[in-house]
């Protein structure tokens, strides 16, 4: 049966601190846009710790929720675009064709999540930082959209090896940049269409919701409540 | 001009020619052969150590082959390397368990950036004006040769001072030998964020004079007093990886939290229950608790008789720390107060810690003698769920001390500066004092009458562009690289591991140089070993117990350390004495009237102490609270914001009695209205182009007051005052929000 993959982020484990973010811009080329750029709202983040504050000191309460691309099963991204660089794949995923792809931004208009990001400028890397670059993901030029892949490299590597070995990919095989690096583990990738893999299992859980899911986008990433009780 | 040279010529000139012409000329033609052995194409993954903080959390590198440009023999070109691509956490290390913080994340970008020090540099300019002249390493060596051999002569080793971050380890093995060896007293440890206080209470209270381990994952109430243990505290990715399991990892069984502190740190925001107190009672806080313990007789039966003189006369029932009084002095409601310390001893296993800034004032050593005493009081140590202390590998072959103890950070200074300590050589190794310490320890004026310095240092900042001479160490990926973890592991740990790539530049592992300047001395000093290498093999590959010592070796530095039951643990300190367990009014420095603000430094997520703040990705990283990006900010409460005001990205003056700095405005609900809080990092005046010139460093402001029984500095007790002095100017920028008013001007 083909794979649906999805995440599961448990906010009461998330912490906020984080190592998310850096490990994605380490595994998927995304460049830092320095001060100037970072001012004009162009920092690039395909995953970020939002925040919110609640109430008034002394009865103050910060909450942390890590958003990344939903990657939607009704993605409003997708049917936007003119050139179907933005397309849904088999495996269920939002996927960008950067040489597709012309740069009209209909999609990053159009997602309600605000995880799409333009490269306004062509990449640059002050040598030698550019030999941290993954060769595994490709770098993107000036003009295109760009987004959280849930780490497709690391999917197509996995699933290219189970195969050459003739067995289906094991639940918890593939990590994505983000799940790896998490301390406190509480990102877990899987196949939402395998019943016994931990995200499925999670993705019932009664503290599960999805985010802006009146939206009707059908998001695949299952965000578990932080709990405020002992 | 003879043949071979007309026929070199020509080619050269041909060669640029073409070259040129291909719009590339950067480029060069000349392909060295690789000197690795590579499969291309294919990962190999490597063991490592973090070494960006003390907590000393294992690696795995991912290692591929890639073009890289080196110099070989004066001649520029390019060859294939195997050369790190990321840092990942390694799975099988006991303290990290396969996380890895943001600033782990980001430590590949030491090893590549762009203004690295790529060898041997001898000053021509001033101090400080960071001009140099490259020398080669032999050049280097018997410069410092020189330098010692010259105090050595005059008799006079004792004028050799040689100043470091705190390490542990073998690293600080090798340092103290050479220093003992030639005469030298100790290496100084200077660390902002140090600890001391805290070792110093749990060596008071319980013979153990290191960080706690916290045994969250098993705990059922945790009360942390200021710690910021999930952020920048201790081992934050042990502490997390174990609170993950806490909430979440136990059916039915969710461990609660509660965070006291007087400014909302990102580990208070995770709080169930976040508990603002005024700065300093936090000590007292903890006595009334066990007031409310002792009183209610909620102490469980089979916690009597192991506290033994931790508590000492409190059966009489603490009767000065009535939860009205204590309510008092704190702030904190008396019904809180008994509900927390209700909880505190029914819900167990339970555990208490303080850390952070409840440690930075003048009853810092009270306070954690307080809490620990909580912690006895309802048996929390040393049992599942509550305190630990890591197993520490004994280092009984260390050899000769050093003659006399090192004088503290800020003594050194004063002496310096007065004349009493003619220190004339000084090595600095992995610490930025003229940043990281108050302007008023006048701590470059000392550096300025140092006749000659040599810094370790890998970037110029601003204690190495005093150096006369710079002898650059590797980066952590291309040396070996140890860590002996103070806490984090329930089993003792030692991390090392051999370098996972090759130097990219001409620097040296300082180590290594130590130990052949050990050898040119006109009087060699006889060090045990040869090489770095040497002193790691001989202290830990023995741990392992197997019967060839080559083989132990081989495995430990395959799997980036060596960790388990030790036979010879480290025997405890001094058993539990009497401390301080009297609350005494914390001092602040400057008048109430005058000054009437705390001032609360902290460290930032991202930079630590500022010792991470060249980092671009870190810099870009958007900070948990506050979601700024290359900034540095103040925080305050809207109440007084509005009062004074100030709104939002506003610039605002701080002066404290000692000076004053300029930066932006954050109003923030999460600190109360007579506080303002400051993160630590920005502000450098030289520290490679992503961070010189960007923020103002709150350090710089601080007063001299210091903790009376451990000399470190109280760096939370500076009162200051906050104005308003301008317009927001773009400077404070924020990922979330609101973006900059003229998005467009000066688009290019």
């Amino acid at each position: 049966m083909a794979h649906k993959w999805g995440l599961a982020v448990d906010l009461d484990r998330c912490d906020g601190c984080g190592a998310c973010v850096t490990a994605c811009h380490a595994e998927n080329n995304i460049p830092t846009v320095g001060e100037m750029q970072a001012a004009r709202g162009r920092a690039m983040h395909w995953i970020r710790v939002e925040r919110y504050w609640e109430g008034e000191f002394p009865n103050v309460r910060l909450k942390f929720r890590p958003v990344m691309c939903q990657q939607c099963d009704s993605a409003p991204c997708e049917p936007v675009c003119p050139t179907y660089a933005s397309h849904h794949t088999a495996d269920g995923l939002n996927a960008q064709i950067y040489n597709r792809c012309i740069g009209t931004r209909y999609c990053a208009n159009a997602c309600p999540y605000n995880v799409r990001f333009f490269d306004f400028f062509n990449p640059a890397w002050d040598k030698p930082l550019q030999l941290q670059l993954n060769p595994d993901v490709s770098v993107r030029e000036v003009g295109v959209m760009e987004k959280c892949t849930f780490c497709s490299q690391r999917i197509l590597a996995t699933t290219i090896q189970a195969k050459a070995e003739k067995r289906e990919v094991k639940d918890g095989e593939i990590k994505p940049a983000c799940a790896q690096a998490c301390p406190a583990k509480a990102i877990v990738f899987g196949d939402l269409n395998d019943p016994e893999s931990e995200v499925s299992r999670l993705a019932e859980s009664p503290r599960g919701s999805k985010l802006l899911e009146d939206l009707g986008t059908r998001p695949n990433v299952n965000y578990l409540q932080r709990l405020t009780e002992a | 001009m003879d043949r071979r040279n007309f026929i070199k010529l020509t080619a050269l000139t041909g060669s640029a020619t073409a070259l040129a012409s291909c719009g590339n000329p950067e480029h060069t033609i000349i392909r060295f052969l690789p000197e690795d052995e590579l499969t291309p194409g294919i990962a190999e993954w490597k063991p490592s150590v973090c070494p960006l903080c003390a907590s000393g959390c294992g690696l795995t590198v991912r290692v591929m082959d890639t073009d890289v440009e080196v110099t070989r023999e004066g001649q520029a070109g390019v060859t294939r390397m195997a050369v790190a691509k990321k840092l990942e956490g390694n799975p099988d290390h006991p303290v990290s368990r396969g996380g890895l913080c943001a600033r782990g994340q980001a430590g590949i970008q030491v090893t590549y950036h762009p203004d690295r020090i790529t060898q041997p540099l001898k000053r021509t300019g001033n101090r400080g004006e960071a001009k140099y002249e490259a020398v080669t390493w032999d050049q280097a060596i018997a410069e410092l040769a020189t330098q010692l051999d010259g105090l050595a002569t005059a008799a006079d080793q004792k004028s050799l001072a040689f100043v470091t971050a705190r390490r542990s380890g073998r690293r600080a093995t090798l340092v103290q030998q050479f220093l003992a060896k030639f005469g030298a007293p100790a290496a100084m440890a200077f660390e902002l964020f140090g600890n001391d206080v805290l070792r110093r209470a749990n060596g008071l209270s319980f013979g153990r004079e290191q960080l706690p381990t916290l045994d969250l994952a098993r705990s059922r109430y945790v009360l942390s007093f200021g710690a910021d243990f999930l952020g920048t505290w201790n081992s934050p990715v042990a502490h997390a990886e174990a609170y993950g399991a806490m909430r979440q990892g136990r059916p039915g069984l969710r461990g609660s939290f509660v965070q006291i502190e007087s400014h909302m740190t990102q580990t208070g925001a995770n709080a169930d229950e976040w508990v603002p107190v005024f700065p300093g009672t936090e000590g007292v806080l903890a006595l009334g608790f066990a007031h409310v313990i002792v009183h209610e007789k909620l102490r469980p039966a089979d916690a009597a008789g192991r506290a033994g003189a931790l508590i000492a006369g409190w059966a009489s029932g603490l009767e000065e720390y009535a939860p009205d009084r204590v309510s008092k002095l704190t702030g904190v409601t008396v019904h809180r107060i008994e509900e927390i310390a209700r909880h505190f001893a029914e819900l167990r296993p339970s555990m208490a810690f303080a850390g952070g800034p409840p440690l930075a004032h003048t009853n810092a050593l009270f306070t954690a003698v307080a809490v620990n005493a909580l912690n006895a009081l309802v048996g929390n140590i040393n049992e599942p769920g509550g305190i630990f202390f890591t197993p520490q590998v004994a280092t009984a072959d260390t050899g000769p001390s050093a003659s006399g103890a090192a004088p503290s950070f800020d003594k050194l200074a004063a002496g310096i500066v007065a004349g009493q300590l003619p220190v004339k050589v000084l090595l600095v190794d992995g610490a930025n004092p003229v940043f990281a310490t108050p302007q008023a320890w006048k701590v470059k004026e000392a550096f300025a009458k140092v006749p000659f310095i040599a810094s370790f240092g890998s970037f110029l900042d601003e204690t190495s562009a005093q150096a006369d001479l710079i002898l650059p160490d590797h980066s952590f990926l291309e040396s070996w690289v140890e860590a002996a973890p103070e806490s984090g592991s329930l089993v003792a740990v030692m991390s090392v591991a051999p370098p996972a790539m090759k130097p990219l530049y001409q620097t040296r592992a300082m180590g290594d140089v130590l130990l052949e300047v050990g050898r040119k001395l006109q009087k060699p000093l006889d060090l045990p070993w040869q090489t770095y290498e040497e002193a790691l093999k001989t202290a830990i590959a023995p741990l392992a117990g197997g019967k060839d010592i080559d083989e132990d070796w081989f495995a430990i530095r395959k799997q980036g350390g060596w960790w388990g039951n030790l036979s010879k643990p480290a025997p405890p300190v001094a058993a539990a004495s009497k401390a301080p367990m009297t609350f005494v009014e914390p001092q602040f420095d400057g008048d109430v009237q005058q000054f009437p603000f705390h001032f609360l430094p902290y460290p930032s997520a991202a930079f630590l102490d500022g010792s991470l703040a060249h980092l671009p990705w870190l810099q870009e990283l958007p900070d948990p609270l506050t979601s700024a990006m290359w900034s540095s900010w103040v925080e305050v409460n809207p109440q007084t914001a509005e009062r004074l005001g100030i709104s939002d990205r506003d610039i605002v003056e701080i002066a404290s009695a000692h000076g004053s700095i300029q930066t932006a405005a954050v109003v923030s609900p999460g600190l109360a209205q007579n506080i303002i809080a400051m993160p630590v990092g920005q502000g450098h005046s030289m520290f490679t182009r992503y961070a010189t010139g960007r923020g103002a460093n709150p350090i710089a402001i601080l007063a001299p007051v210091m903790e009376p029984e451990t000399g470190s500095l109280a760096w939370a007790a500076t009162r200051v005052k906050i104005s308003r002095v301008g317009d927001p100017d773009g400077r404070l920028i924020l990922f979330a929000g609101a973006k900059e008013e003229k998005p467009n001007e000066g688009l290019r």
